[in-house]
């Protein structure tokens, strides 16, 4: 068995897990740390963190990965905004996998769910993967 | 008629980087170690590509209002690495049909992502 996922070991249609992550202050506060205030609005923050806690979804399921991995595409679909406190649960699935021009290809199906499942997103992440 | 969204801009320091690395759990050394980077065939530290998303979302909703959140459809590729002292510029046009062309584009005004971009919008927040 290797040490990290191998582009052999995805399986399209397999469900690779599940995580939940509540969305805190400190990712608010990491936010306006880079971009500002939000005196202007909350979207912008919270379709941002909707993607931070799908990357974090992904970042906590698929592992242990490869050095080197390049994200080529992203397909993100935002539902609803999260709500801050709000539980959110990301499911991974592998939607997908191919060879194009000596590159491995890996599309990662990711669906965000916040309280009493209310739909937040769904994203495809495409990846290059290393190995 | 709205045709154009509103430029946002974004100095990409190491700073900024270890701050979105907190923001997403992404501690991967290509983005906040300059020592492990320089080794690569990067050569140097990349920020997150999901940073120029960030950048993307303020572009658009600063145009469309917040109202716009109903539900977006976002298809971005990465066309390019995003290199740390560099300055991000977002924006984007109306496409026939009411889509939206969206980038990112460096310092050198070369693209970093593309992509479109669909909104319907929605008259309540979360």
């Amino acid at each position: 068995m290797s040490a990290v996922l191998l582009w052999h070991d995805f399986q399209p249609g397999q469900s690779l897990g599940e995580i939940t992550q509540v969305f805190d202050t400190e990712h608010s506060a990491a936010w306006q740390q880079i971009f500002g205030s939000t005196v202007d609005g909350k979207a912008a923050e919270g379709a941002s963190i909707a993607v931070a806690m799908m990357m974090r979804g992904y970042l906590g399921v698929v592992t242990p990965r490869p050095p080197g991995n390049v994200h080529a595409r992203q397909r993100f679909t935002l539902h609803a905004l999260p709500a801050q406190g709000e539980a959110i649960r990301t499911e991974v699935s592998c939607a997908g996998k191919e060879i194009k021009r000596e590159r491995r290809y890996v599309d990662l199906q990711v669906r965000g769910t916040g309280t009493d499942g209310r739909p937040l997103y769904d994203g495809v992440l495409s990846l290059i993967w290393a190995a | 008629m709205i045709t154009s969204l509103h430029p946002v801009a974004l100095a990409v320091t190491m700073d900024v980087i270890r701050t979105y690395a907190v923001l997403t759990d992404d501690f991967n050394p290509i983005h906040v170690d300059p020592a492990f980077a320089a080794t690569t065939p990067m050569g140097g530290c990349i920020a997150h590509g999901t940073l120029s998303i960030a950048l993307l979302w303020q572009s658009l909703f600063r145009t469309l209002g917040d109202n716009a959140a109903g539900r977006v459809d976002l298809d971005v590729r990465f066309v390019k690495p995003v290199y740390a002292g560099d300055t991000l510029h977002a924006g984007g046009e109306l496409l026939p049909g009411g889509s939206w062309a969206v980038w990112v584009r460096g310092g050198d005004a070369m693209d970093r992502i593309t992509g479109t971009a669909r909104l319907a919008p929605s008259k309540e927040l979360a």
